[in-house]
């Protein structure tokens, strides 16, 4: 029913939680009140720290964790490139899930363009 | 250890029910249809026809007659409903339901509407209750028919069903009960209650799946569905699923109020020890006013699709806003018709009891539920703040 990668992120997510001093915090709400929130600490355009929560479906929480996992060490500028066609190397994202990952997704994003 | 908690979707079946089937597909496998031409036929007819005695008598009705066997309870409702409305077409074309109906009903409802006919929906308070006022105002000189459930198979609200039906019957209005999840947990009858078209599912009380009964009040005009041969009556053609006819009436016949007790001590303490171990969980619906198997519970900040999977990874079954809704995420309709907010409806987990579960079972869910619902919360950025 989920993908591999999926169950995995979802039973066991990384880097759960939020910083205690962040630069940088994404959030994105859907309409039907789902939440997703990002807390970044950036020196030098480089993710030094990362940390999210999630009230959402099982995809979108699994999803924060790839995100955070990927994100660490990573410079700024090639983490705003992250689209669905990232994810996809990851597992297969029916149309029906776009909305799931949106969410930590856009999160994300928004983190990254608050400098 | 494996605990189903979804048997408002379907029960396992009784062993009893499968060794009264079992003749019907290796020994007595003609249809009733061929009684006429030879013995084989005779038996089955008889069956069928002792079946539906059976059934008839433990719902009240006058005649096994009024007994109508369909392929489930979704095809007793499509019939119930567009059947009485094409029958009675010439009287009018108004029809009043609720918001909360199964989606059987209101599909078949809403088929209506595009064919000409006018549907009101009636609204429910918070509890899931139908405004009983909403309903004495909507009924009109061309009202044809109203249905409404017994109760809801998400929440499990009872409805103040004798006060609907003395209002809708004073105005003597044909009368339609969708009881597929009430009967027989509640012991409505024909004979009590002024009904003229009852759906009954016997998958929902240990009876056989691909069965649906639904009881017509002699007299009451009806249009069939199913065109084809002569069966029941003419109401609905088709070779009949005899196994599940016998199976059915099996069920009906050994279901045991007793067992009900043991689901309704059970719900006490899934209910007792949900409420005082999770903080933050809500029950939705009727506390005092709802069947014996059913809770429905919210669990604030977190989302449902996410406990019933960790929960199924833990070998427990539930299902979360409606089982029809799991996969596309829309919040339950009906838990929004009961003005629910999208988060409220979102974090919803109804839990659903049989006579075999277990107090064991009851334990170990919440055991783990409390885990669940706590590791969850820490992931969550919602919260009281």
């Amino acid at each position: 029913m989920y993908p591999k990668i999926i169950i995995e992120h979802f039973m066991h997510p990384k880097n759960v939680g939020r910083l205690e001093n962040p630069s940088n915090i994404g959030t994105y709400e859907t309409l039907s009140k789902a939440k997703a929130v990002f807390y970044f600490l950036i020196e030098d355009d480089i993710v030094k720290d990362i940390k999210y929560q999630v009230a959402g479906c099982p995809y979108a929480i699994a999803v924060g964790s790839i995100l955070s996992e990927y994100a660490k060490g990573k410079r700024i500028f090639e983490l705003a490139k992250i689209n669905k066609k990232f994810l996809e190397k990851y597992f297969p994202v029916d149309e029906d899930k776009e909305e799931c990952i949106n969410l930590p997704l856009r999160a994300f994003l928004n983190g990254l363009s608050k400098i | 250890m494996r605990v189903y908690f979804d048997n408002a979707a379907s029960t396992r079946t009784d062993e009893r029910v499968i060794e009264a089937m079992l003749p019907y597909f290796t020994e007595k496998y003609a249809i009733p249809t061929s009684q006429f031409s030879h013995s084989f036929g005779v038996e089955v007819s008889d069956a069928i026809s002792l079946s539906r005695q059976t059934i008839a008598s433990h719902v009240g009705a006058s005649d096994a007659e009024e007994i109508i066997f369909t392929s489930s309870g979704t095809e007793a409702n499509n019939l119930a409903i567009k059947g009485v409305a094409y029958a009675n077409s010439n009287s009018g074309k108004h029809l009043i339901t609720s918001q909360v109906e199964h989606l059987s009903v209101l599909e078949s409802m809403r088929k209506l509407e595009q064919e000409g006919f006018e549907v009101t929906y009636l609204p429910v308070d918070s509890s899931g209750f139908i405004d009983i006022d909403k309903l004495k105002l909507s009924l009109r000189d061309d009202t044809i028919l109203v249905s409404v459930q017994l109760a809801n198979h998400e929440t499990g609200t009872l409805q103040n069903f004798e006060e609907i039906a003395n209002i809708v019957k004073g105005k003597g209005v044909l009368l339609h009960t969708d009881a597929a999840i009430s009967y027989p947990y509640i012991n409505i009858s024909a004979d009590r209650f002024p009904v003229d078209l009852m759906t009954i599912s016997p998958h929902k009380f240990y009876g056989p799946k691909g069965i649906g009964i639904l009881y017509v009040k002699k007299g009451t005009k009806i249009t069939k569905l199913i065109d084809g041969g002569f069966n029941e009556f003419n109401i609905r053609a088709g070779s009949e699923n005899v196994p599940g006819i016998v199976g059915a009436a099996k069920a009906v016949e050994i279901f045991d109020y007793k067992d009900v007790e043991k689901i309704h001590k059970l719900k006490g303490l899934l209910v007792r020890r949900i409420e005082q171990e999770i903080s933050d969980v809500e029950l939705n619906g009727s506390r005092n006013n709802a069947l014996p198997q059913i809770a429905n519970y919210t669990f604030s900040y977190i989302e449902g699709e996410s406990v019933s999977l960790r929960l199924d990874f833990e070998g427990i079954a539930v299902t979360t806003g409606s089982a029809c809704y799991s996969r596309n995420l829309q919040a339950s309709y009906i838990l929004i018709a009961m003005g629910k907010s999208h988060e409220q409806a979102h974090g919803s987990i109804r839990f659903s009891l049989s006579k075999y579960n277990t107090e064991e079972e009851i334990n170990y869910t919440v055991d783990k539920l409390a885990e669940i619902v706590e590791d969850l919360r820490k992931l969550s950025p919602l919260g009281k703040e």
